[in-house]
């Protein structure tokens, strides 16, 4: 294909770099100056440049899910604000969830940019962040609503500052509304920074180029986008597939959730509709359209131009579609607080695509199986809240295995949270963090091992476990096998009270504490075609019990480290 | 007894190793390279060492920068190395943070690199500390020993010890290593506590792992090359570079020897810092151009901001080095053409088979290429005219690959490439100045490496930078950095503590302390009373923050003071102040033991085939960015320049090693000390 380019291509190039460099530099300006852990240690944050049209520019990661919600969300708010009435130096902050594509907690911010002379915005600039307390019903975080109004306070596109101005009334409103209103507040400082940042280096941009020569670069760039994921959607095969998997339930009930999808490649379409989920349950598992949206793209990214920092052109061929009133399109009153529901329904697309296309891995572990501590802390009698999303298995793919104890596929920039850190900031103790023999799924190409980790607890506080799906387990492919072992948290463990908990909270006393289990991955291929080495090998770094070995493998892996094919692997033919 | 008048330094990089030769009598220097040797790197360093024809019996000191410990690390080429760590958390360093590199963000079939420690050889034993540092198991001595066993056993030579909460009490780390280096003589200890003193057990694991790994061999191939150099001779100080600037003598160097794996790009910030020493000039950014990637670090009043948080291919190192943001962009990048936008890089041509010009087989166009393209180098000047090119060929590939898809010429193609170039150049320079609320328009430029001083002239007009610099040898500029560089030594502690007067009494005592340990170091490396000087520093952050800021500490300095410091360096860096409480994260020292240096003029003897005394040597077409049109560029000889005299542009000065290009709108002129100043 040829652009057509009013600008030469070596131009757009040059622009383009600018435009990254602005959103990099938001990014820098956001982590340096946060106060919130959740922010610079664990990176749940989202920031997005758009043009005026709102399509995006540039992008710093964050949370994946972050971005593409930003993308939604931009929209709503500037509908909502009305365009005339956005002013420069003006900043909205947005949290309806059912607009913002996002639960209450993580409100998304924008601010205008407007160039030389221009009456209406010709730019805007938008971090998300997680807010850490907004007077939601609980501290941290909120399992059990079925309603929005228990979820926090609602803020539906209203101007923080106006023309450069902070609003007292609202920050006081914000302020007397949080349990942590110096977090909030700091972190509020730094993200205003990041935009500031972001507003200058635009001006900039605008000043060296010219407003109509940025423009012409930025459609260039998005056609570029868009052409490169047309050609990777047409190199895929024309196709209509569906999937299904399973939550375990809406935190308030106990009855499974049907999450699926189908998917259609059509030439260089790539629909994907959710309708034949669930309809929306009370608890607070709905995920509003603008979170289904933004794990559509996601995934669509990961398929089509997974190396390009994204613009709006790299999801031209995406098409969602998901009826009001779905599990996938949370209307108002829906409880949506623990929208990572995603992370279960995350890899749907996949496992659809993995019938008709053979270079799919197998499930990557498809929860989130971390946990939450609050509470207030005995030695400075302040609150605290600390978080850590724990690591999983990775699937194996079809030319190695996956990955151990990585981040859920969603959340790729986090990380997970020093135990040290933790032991720091909550009375909490670790006495064992592990990988999980054998929680990888056997195959050809092994699952990537899941964890497994203890804590008690030293001092009165609260425990939050966000699984959603501890009931099934992570698929496989081309005959691999499940993981044998399940993601699970056992809260207090080796006691007569021993409970298998889902999403919940519970109140523990000092000396109590829990057992967690994250998932491996699923295997891919037969694992009797596993080369013997490789199992050996897996054998002495304790990945493999000598036991699966023997059973699942076919491989009987001796004291001294020689290892033999059993009959199971002779009576097999390879494929 | 023998005069020693020389001071030699010698760096080894990818390609070649350096040698620079300084004669304290005459103040004249000589610079020589050698093929870098990969399988005995040693060699490479004596041939370069020879052809300096300095003699090692009369060399007072000579400073050696080594990537060894890097490459060992990147090739996956260290010893086999084990892990003792806290029972029930064996795992800390595979499960690692979780992330993915962020350009891997969107790669859903991630595939780890291979891990430094097989799993085997990772042993977890009974003992455990809690936050505060009290001891809630005590250390089974028994188990440390039976892992020690387990892991000689299984042929690990070298074994990384890191417990939970090391850095609040030391003591199990301690009792560890004095077990195993007692029951096990040939292992290697390495041990988190001696290399970091603070929180994140992960990155205090790999930082002793990588320690681990490199011990061994960065051992050997010390004794091995000083061995050499004292067969010929040679009876001076033998000093190694550090990643944070300085050096450090080779014994030290045996004893931390991940102090050096950052050494090299180290070498040229050093050097930065002494030519704004000796020319007055106290805010600088360092620009390193090499044939794969570009290297920047911002100086504000002589000093580099430093940060405690290298990385290694995403293996976290927590030792101090300096701030420098690298991009994948060198004289070697392809400019490769994608759906009808310029790219340059991330792919690199190399040295081998390395640009299309030096004909051997390569036929995407390169930066240097392009370079060629607009008459910055000639065919026949390259290396003082050792290498021949072929910039036909350069032309052609540029036009073919280049200029027809974008229909436009070969040399507007070819500036294009720069242009790219430039734009990711300005965005790396800006996330390390304006984002810190520095301008870049208060900065000079110094150039360096093979292609800096091409680039940096053009850059500084993007930038509107005042002026650039551009040192004597600036193709070895590194290794006179090593030349020019103290002894120095680095000791912290965290402390965590609220900023008051009674806390920073508390400070004295600690600071004191770690002064004392920093002034045994400097004693055994042999520095006199008098020439030690310590810098006292605290990391400060607003109560609730993650992120530090470093305070230098004086005598007078009292809370307010102190955090008055603090606020304005916040403010300066981020743009505003708060309202909160400052909280004391670390106590640092940094010991230096000044060394007698170089001083004043430089007659750099670079060998380049020419003489006479007219410094305009020629005058050829080139490509002017000021007016964006060919035009012609007289062409000098650099060494034959007169100090004080100003050369209108466009120029092109051209030395062995590389070119400086002058544009229309600039002029250059050579100070005394031998740098050239273009503006």
């Amino acid at each position: 294909m040829s652009i057509r380019p009013k600008l030469d291509g070596a131009t757009v190039e040059v622009i383009r770099h600018y435009l990254n460099s602005t959103a990099e530099q938001m990014r820098r300006t956001l982590v340096r100056t946060a106060f919130n852990p959740v922010i610079y240690e664990v990176l749940d944050f989202g920031i997005s440049v758009y043009d005026r049209k709102r399509r995006l520019i540039s992008e710093s990661s964050g949370i994946l899910s972050f971005l593409g919600a930003n993308d939604f969300a931009i929209h709503k708010g500037v509908e909502k604000v009305g365009i005339e009435n956005l002013h420069p130096g003006d900043v909205v902050i947005i949290n309806v969830p059912y607009w913002s594509g996002a639960h209450a907690a993580d409100a998304m911010m924008f601010t205008p940019v407007f160039g030389e002379g221009s009456d209406l915005p010709d730019a805007y600039l938008a971090v998300r962040a997680h807010w850490m307390d907004l007077g939601a019903k609980d501290p941290g975080y909120v399992l059990d609503s079925t309603s929005v109004h228990q979820e926090g306070l609602i803020l539906p596109a209203v101007k923080l500052i106006k023309r450069g101005v902070v609003d007292p009334q609202i920050m006081a409103i914000l302020r007397y509304n949080s349990r942590m209103p110096e977090t909030i507040i700091g972190d509020f400082n730094a993200q205003i920074s990041a935009m500031r940042v972001g507003e200058r280096r635009l001006r900039q941009i605008w000043e060296k180029f010219g407003l109509a020569e940025v423009d012409a670069a930025i459609d260039m760039i998005i056609e570029h986008g868009a052409e490169t994921a047309r050609e990777a959607v047409r190199a895929m095969p024309d196709g209509q597939w569906s999937a299904h998997d399973w939550l375990d339930d809406d935190g308030v009930s106990h009855d499974l959730i049907r999450m699926a999808v189908t998917v259609t490649i059509e030439g260089d379409r790539f629909t994907v509709d959710y309708g034949d989920s669930d309809p929306g349950v009370p608890g607070p598992v709905n995920i509003p359209f603008g979170s289904t949206l933004s794990q559509a793209k996601n995934v669509f990214k990961s398929l089509t131009t997974p190396e390009t920092p994204a613009n709006h052109g790299h999801y031209q061929p995406l098409e969602v579609i998901c009826p009001p009133g779905n599990l996938f399109h949370a209307v108002y009153p829906a409880a949506t607080y623990t929208l990572w529901s995603t992370m279960v329904s995350f890899e749907l697309i996949n496992k659809a695509l993995a019938q008709g296309m053979d270079h799919i891995a197998a499930s990557s572990g498809s929860d989130e199986p971390g946990f939450m501590a609050v509470g207030t802390h005995p030695d400075t009698g302040e609150m605290y809240s600390v978080s850590n999303n724990e690591g999983i298995g990775w699937g194996a793919t079809p030319d190695h295995d996956g990955s151990n104890a990585l981040q859920h596929l969603s959340t790729t920039a986090v990380r997970n949270t020093s135990m040290e850190v933790l032991e720091h900031k909550s009375p909490i103790f670790h006495e064992r963090l592990e990988l999980r023999r054998d929680s990888g799924g056997a195959g050809r190409w092994r699952g990537g091992l899941g964890v497994c980790r203890e804590v008690k607890w030293l001092a009165v506080g609260e425990l939050l476990s966000m699984k959603k799906k501890t009931k099934t387990k992570p698929w496989a492919l081309h005959g691999g096998h499940e993981p044998e072992t399940t993601n699970t948290m056992i809260v207090w463990p080796d006691t007569d009270r021993a409970h298998r908990a889902r999403m919940e909270r519970f109140t523990m006393q000092p000396g109590e504490g829990f057992r967690n289990f994250s998932a491996g991955g699923g295997g891919w291929g037969d694992p009797l075609d596993r080369p013997v080495e490789l199992v050996r090998q897996d054998v002495m770094d304790e990945y493999v019990s000598v036991e699966q070995a023997e059973k699942v493998y076919g491989v009987k892996v001796e004291a001294d480290g020689t290892a033999t094919a059993t009959g199971a692997r002779q009576s097999h033919q390879p494929l | 007894m023998t005069e020693r008048k020389h001071r030699l330094a010698v760096d080894i990089g990818g390609t070649f190793v350096d040698a620079i030769a300084y004669d304290e009598q005459s103040g004249k220097i000589t610079v020589r390279k050698a093929p870098t040797t990969p399988a005995a790197p040693a060699d490479g360093v004596i041939t370069a060492t020879r052809a300096t024809n300095a003699s090692l019996e009369e060399t007072s000191v000579y400073t050696h920068g080594t990537t060894l410990g890097l490459n060992a690390i990147l090739e996956r080429k260290g010893a086999v190395t084990g892990i003792i760590t806290n029972a029930g958390f064996r795992d800390i360093f595979e499960i690692a943070r979780g992330d993915l590199p962020s350009g891997s963000k969107y790669d859903f079939q991630y595939r780890r690199p291979e891990l430094l420690v097989k799993r085997r050889h990772t042993v977890g034993v009974p003992g455990r500390i809690d936050h505060r540092g009290k001891v809630i198991t005590e250390l089974d001595h028994q188990a440390v020993i039976e892992a020690g066993r387990q892991l000689s056993e299984r042929g690990v030579e070298s074994v990384a010890v890191c417990f939970l909460h090391s850095y609040a009490n030391t003591e199990h780390e301690e009792a560890a290593k004095s077990i195993l280096t007692k029951a096990f003589p040939d292992l290697t200890v390495s041990v988190s506590i001696d290399l970091v003193k603070e929180y994140h057990e992960y990155e205090r694991t790999s930082t002793a792992v990588a320690d681990a790994y490199i011990r061994p061999i960065l051992g050997r191939y010390l004794t091995d090359l000083e061995d050499r150099l004292r067969e010929g001779g040679f009876d001076g100080s033998f000093l190694i570079m550090r990643s944070a600037g300085g050096a450090m003598t080779s014994e030290i160097a045996r004893l931390s020897p991940l102090l050096t794996v950052f050494s090299g790009p180290a070498g040229g910030i050093a050097g930065t810092i002494s030519l704004g020493g000796n020319t007055g000039r106290s805010s600088l950014i360092s620009f390193d151009v090499g044939g794969t990637s570009l290297d920047a670090c911002v100086i504000v009043d002589g000093t580099p901001t430093e940060v405690y948080e290298a990385e290694i291919e995403a293996l976290p190192i927590r030792i101090p080095v300096f701030d420098i943001r690298t991009i994948g962009a060198g004289g070697g990048s392809i400019a490769w053409m994608d759906k009808g936008l310029l790219r340059v890089g991330p792919r690199s041509a190399g040295a081998v088979p390395g640009p299309i010009c030096y004909g051997r087989g390569n036929t995407e166009p390169t930066v240097t290429d392009a370079a060629l393209c607009l008459g910055y180098l000639a065919a026949d000047e390259f290396l003082g005219g050792e290498m021949s090119l072929d910039g036909e060929a350069a032309v052609r590939g540029v036009t073919k690959k280049l200029a027809e898809p974008l229909g436009m010429s070969a040399e507007r193609a070819a500036a294009s490439v720069f242009d790219v170039l430039l734009a990711r150049t300005v965005g790396a320079i800006r996330e390390i100045t304006v984002e810190r609320g520095l301008d870049p328009r208060e900065f000079s430029l110094v150039a360096f490496g093979g292609a800096g001083p091409m680039l940096a002239p053009l850059l500084a007009r993007e930038m509107e930078m005042p002026e650039v610099v551009v040192p004597a040898a600036p193709a070895v500029f590194s290794a006179w950095g090593m030349l020019m560089s103290d002894l120095e030594y680095d000791v912290g502690q965290t402390v965590l503590t609220m900023l008051d007067d009674a806390a920073l009494a508390e400070m004295e005592g600690v600071l004191a302390r770690l002064e004392s340990e920093a002034d045994q170091v400097l004693a055994t490396q042999s520095v006199p009373a008098e020439k030690r000087v310590f810098l006292r520093r605290l990391d400060l952050r607003y109560n609730g923050q993650e992120h530090t800021l470093s305070v230098d500490l004086e005598e007078a300095d009292d809370q307010q003071s102190v955090a008055a410091k603090f606020h304005d360096q916040h403010r300066e860096r981020y743009g505003h102040e708060l309202n909160e409480e400052i909280q004391i994260l670390t106590a640092r020292v940094r010991a230096i033991g000044l060394l007698d240096k170089p001083s004043g003029h430089l007659d750099a003897d670079l060998d380049s085939g020419l003489d006479g005394s007219e410094s305009r040597v020629g005058e050829r077409y080139a490509f002017d960015f000021a007016t964006r049109e060919r035009r012609l560029f007289p062409l000098y000889e650099r060494r034959l320049l007169q100090p004080e005299v100003e050369i209108e542009g466009p120029a092109i000065i051209r030395e062995p090693t590389c070119v400086t290009i002058v544009h229309s709108d600039q002029s250059a002129v050579p100070d005394h000390l031998g740098n050239l100043v273009v503006r």
